[in-house]
């Protein structure tokens, strides 16, 4: 038994392609968040070209943004944050009920954001084609939703395998990775909502 | 442990806060010269 145990102690750097800082997993996610982070940008630049460089209005003239909907969509998703945050708390500390409950206010605020967006979409009143503003306001909203979708597609799996019993206060790096994926997502709307809606 | 903004989720909830500061502050900012002008 002991000698297993010597047998698996492990000293000196770590193995080839690892890193002794990071988890292979997180650092996937950190690289995948990079990229995203350059797809945001490309889509931005757009929007700047239009407000910056040709100096057009915004939005386009006769259209109106529902801001104070946006504001209150905003809070949503920024409490999913704090639920899926307290969900992690929760399984570090022991406490099941906790990441339970958590991972599911978590998947409900964020399909209560994307219900709002989608309703917004239908009554907004314009549609991509009608002038560029219209174009940059769908291309960046849509981008952002599209992420909000896969996240919660993640969590959804999250929430599934945290009510299997998966999970416990030492490893739980399968919930956790898809929770930084999820305050990125959160941090792109704080920017696309700032930018497009409010300023 | 240094910062790392995307080490853990703990860091990254920590960016998102930092950010949410950031640009209520620019906001701030950016609407209060607007009224002043």
């Amino acid at each position: 038994m002991e000698a297993a145990a010597v047998a698996h102690e492990h000293h000196g750097p770590p193995p080839a392609h690892r890193s002794s800082r990071v988890e292979a997993p997180t650092l996937g996610m950190l690289l995948f968040i990079m990229s995203e982070v350059m797809i945001f940008g490309a889509f931005f630049t757009a929007y700047f070209f239009i407000r910056v460089v040709s100096h057009d209005p915004w939005p386009a003239p006769g259209t109106k943004l529902p801001e104070a909907v946006a504001g209150v969509n905003t809070a949503i998703l920024l409490s999913s944050s704090l639920t899926i945050h307290w969900a992690l708390s929760s399984i570090r500390r022991g406490n099941r009920f906790g990441l339970k409950a958590g991972m599911i206010a978590t998947f409900l605020l964020g399909l209560t954001f994307l219900s709002i967006q989608i309703n917004e979409y239908i009554h907004i009143g314009f549609a991509p084609q009608d002038a560029a503003q219209a174009t940059v306001f769908y291309s960046l909203t849509g981008l952002h939703g599209a992420h909000v979708f896969i996240g919660l597609c993640a969590l959804a799996i999250v929430t599934i395998r945290a009510f299997r019993g998966h999970y416990s206060p030492e490893h739980h790096l399968g919930m956790e990775v898809p929770g930084i994926y999820w305050h990125f997502v959160d941090i792109m709307w704080v920017i696309v909502y700032t930018t497009v809606y409010v300023l | 442990m240094a910062f790392n903004p995307l080490r853990s989720e703990a860091d990254a909830f920590r960016v998102l806060v930092y950010v949410v500061v950031v640009v209520a502050l620019i906001v701030a900012i950016v609407e209060l010269v607007r009224a002043v002008s």
